[in-house]
């Protein structure tokens, strides 16, 4: 199948499945560009994660990172647009409906179903990120830690903790 | 803020709690997205608060409570949550023209920004000193994944159902690595049924 049109259906399913935004997906991403297409490697996905947080702008954009890393630009334009499409249909589409199912029950319970759930995703795209190939690697890991403690701890902007990161890096690896 | 008595502004934030000031939509399509070009062009270190900063206390379009019941939309929504927020807001004000016009804002300079910075990483990228500090950036931004986790965890760390599914959701996808696709139906069904039992 033509590359870009694999890219646009693959993140079309990904924009309705990220619930909770982008991070919960990142594991989902890893594997299949990384493990199961081997369109990129792990190094390269961990690179373009690196630039999308570090750059100004939402962190979807580590989906075009992505795409333009496998497919040039037309691949950064085709994922954003896949990652983004869907879900902003549904948005458009839901806008309206949502401001009816205020104080109503399925709202309520749908919200408290998908809380354990967007964590225990976002837990494994911390986890993925920080163990390249299942390896864990205490250097990452310690860099990892220090930066989850900062977040917990502090009301600093993230992008010290980036910053940090740089540091740990460079002393480290 | 110059305009604004000298008694308040000592607090930015009891300015527009205490004095409620009064709210104005967007005039112009010009408007709506030159206020969602600088959410985007300044959002460095995340989105959320300068989306607050300048659609509550800049430019004032809505009130906070407005504020806090669509982001609550547009994290409930799949998607990014203020790429959503732009698809919304755009239609509550102008319609179909306005989530357009918001969200080609929202996107525009960031996307052109992060395709600059990776082609300018690309020619540095093969020296070794480059590749240590990047993996470090990614460690930390992985880490920050993990804070979030953490932070979001808080108030549902007391229900021993909300960790099943947690940790269920963490071993399959993180350790795992079973496909999403079957992972997330699979737990909606469960965690909702749970839901419904009052056990989350």
């Amino acid at each position: 199948m033509n590359i870009l049109l694999e890219l646009g259906l693959y993140f079309s399913v990904l924009s309705l499945l990220s619930v909770g935004g982008m991070p919960s997906v990142i594991p989902e991403m890893h594997r299949y560009v990384v493990e199961a297409r081997g369109w990129i490697s792990h190094d390269d996905f961990i690179e373009m994660f690196a630039l999308g947080q570090a750059a100004p702008g939402p962190n979807v954009l580590i989906s075009s990172l992505i795409g333009w890393k496998i497919a040039g630009v037309p691949g950064a334009l085709v994922t954003l647009a896949a990652m983004c499409g869907p879900a902003a249909v549904l948005s458009f589409w839901v806008a309206g409906v949502w401001d009816r199912l205020q104080g109503t029950p399925w709202r309520a319970v749908a919200q408290r179903a998908m809380a354990p759930m967007v964590v225990g995703l976002i837990m494994s795209g911390g986890f993925v990120l920080a163990t390249p190939g299942g390896a864990p690697d205490w250097r990452l890991w310690l860099i990892a830690a220090g930066s989850a403690w900062a977040m917990v701890a502090t009301k600093l902007n993230p992008l010290w903790m980036l910053a940090g990161g740089a540091l740990g890096g460079a002393l480290l690896l | 803020m110059e305009m604004l008595p000298a008694v308040v502004a000592r607090d930015p934030h009891a300015v527009y709690s205490a004095q409620k000031m009064p709210v104005t939509p967007p005039r112009s399509l010009t408007e709506l997205f030159l206020g969602f070009l600088s959410i985007g062009a300044r959002s460095f270190g995340g989105v959320m608060p300068w989306a607050h900063r300048v659609i509550v206390e800049e430019r004032r379009w809505m009130s906070p409570e407005e504020f806090t019941t669509i982001i609550g939309l547009c994290q409930f929504l799949p998607g990014p949550n203020v790429g959503n927020a732009s698809i919304v807001l755009g239609k509550r004000w102008f319609g179909l023209k306005g989530s357009i016009v918001a969200f080609l804002g929202f996107f525009g300079l960031p996307f052109l920004w992060v395709l600059a910075l990776a082609s300018l990483y690309s020619e540095f990228a093969l020296h070794p000193g480059v590749k240590s500090v990047v993996t470090g950036v990614a460690a930390a931004g992985a880490g920050l994944f993990i804070g979030t986790a953490i932070k979001l965890g808080k108030p549902i760390a007391r229900k021993p159902w909300a960790l099943v599914v947690l940790m269920a959701c963490f071993i399959a996808v993180g350790i795992g690595r079973v496909s999403m696709l079957i992972v997330i139906p699979v737990a909606a069904v469960i965690s909702y049924q749970l839901a419904k039992r009052g056990l989350l």
